[in-house]
């Protein structure tokens, strides 16, 4: 895994993107890329909640190690 | 469809193949398009995905804690560690695809005859893993072949994301999540018995999760809730014995006898489709 301040804040940014995707698509805000153009979409939701674990998992691999 | 959703779920043998032939062939009258229809696959699946998680239960509760402890230190040291992160990794391709793919191509290919078709070309799939993996083998009984190869943990991470992304091959009918994946982890290099381990472990979280979401439908009025819980135990004791059995056959056993029946029961789906026979 690289290491790298820079790339875990990017992750790290990019996982507080996905919660907001994820908030968006549960409350029924965003309707991009839904079988549906109304209401909430949970899986949706769920995904991008998914997504943002991921991204702080992988920024938390990146984070540069001091001794 | 319990016992039936819940045996094909996990054999390399597509479920979703089977769900679609078998109800043809029998003339069963399910409508697909009835609202009480999604609560129930979702019960099915729901039951499935438990039989799951109480056959690994020990080792869920392993990478469970072994995610958390690695999330957080930010390095992997155990081999609970490393599965978790695998599956996390597995799991995320699967679960992109799934969301934005599965229902359009569900609905383009829900037909017996293509599920018929699929259901060859799995066989295929299952017989041409084979013929690969044995290029790799070197002689010895099946017990030394089988131990050249790896366990789950020591798969890599490419891999394990492209064996996820096979999952997505089973939102055709006829083609199987379980097949799809133990093969792709045949060819990543696992003993045959790891790749089933690791393909239940990956099915266990997006079988779960898909059921989870839908779980509110089982509230609105006109769901028949004691019959369906009824069929998912039915689906969840079929799911767990499977599982017991596949996980004894693949310590020495190939995904040949599966091929081979997929290929026989697609050609025959096929022809007495296609004459009217049944």
């Amino acid at each position: 895994m690289v290491r790298s301040t820079s790339l875990a804040v990017g992750l790290g940014v990019l996982g507080i993107v996905f919660i907001v995707i994820a908030a968006l698509y549960a409350v029924g805000v965003l309707q991009i890329l839904t079988s549906t153009t109304s209401g909430p979409h949970y899986k949706h939701a769920v995904l991008f909640a998914v997504l943002a674990v991921a991204s702080f998992v992988a920024a938390s691999f990146a984070r540069s190690r001091t001794a | 469809m319990g016992l039936l959703q819940g045996a094909s779920e996990l054999f390399p043998v597509s479920s979703l193949g089977h769900a679609v032939l078998v109800p043809s062939l029998l003339h069963w009258t399910f409508k697909q398009s009835d609202p009480s229809f999604l609560p129930f696959l979702v019960l099915l699946h729901l039951g499935t995905a438990t039989a799951l998680l109480v056959l690994y239960r020990g080792q869920w509760v392993a990478i469970i804690s072994g995610f958390f402890t690695a999330a957080i230190r930010g390095q992997m040291k155990t081999d609970s560690e490393r599965l978790a992160m695998l599956l996390l990794v597995g799991t995320i391709p699967a679960a992109v695809l799934g969301v934005f793919l599965e229902s359009r191509i569900k609905s383009l290919f829900a037909s017996p005859y293509v599920a018929a078709g699929f259901l060859v070309v799995n066989g295929l799939l299952m017989l041409g893993f084979e013929v690969v993996r044995r290029r790799h083998e070197k002689g010895g009984s099946r017990v030394e072949q089988e131990s050249q190869f790896a366990n789950a943990e020591r798969i890599s991470f490419r891999a394990a994301a492209l064996v996820g992304a096979c999952q997505a091959l089973a939102f055709l009918p006829g083609i199987s999540r379980s097949g799809v994946t133990i093969g792709g982890g045949l060819l990543a290099g696992l003993r045959h018995q790891e790749a089933a381990r690791f393909s239940f472990l990956l099915a266990t979280p997006v079988i779960l999760g898909a059921g989870l979401v839908e779980l509110p439908e089982l509230f609105k009025s006109g769901v028949p809730v004691l019959e369906y819980v009824a069929a998912a135990v039915l689906s969840g004791i079929a799911a767990y014995a499977s599982a017991r059995f596949l996980l004894r056959y693949f310590r020495s056993g190939r995904l040949d006898p599966y091929g081979w029946y997929c290929i026989g029961a697609g050609l025959a789906g096929l022809a007495l489709l296609h004459f009217g026979l049944w």
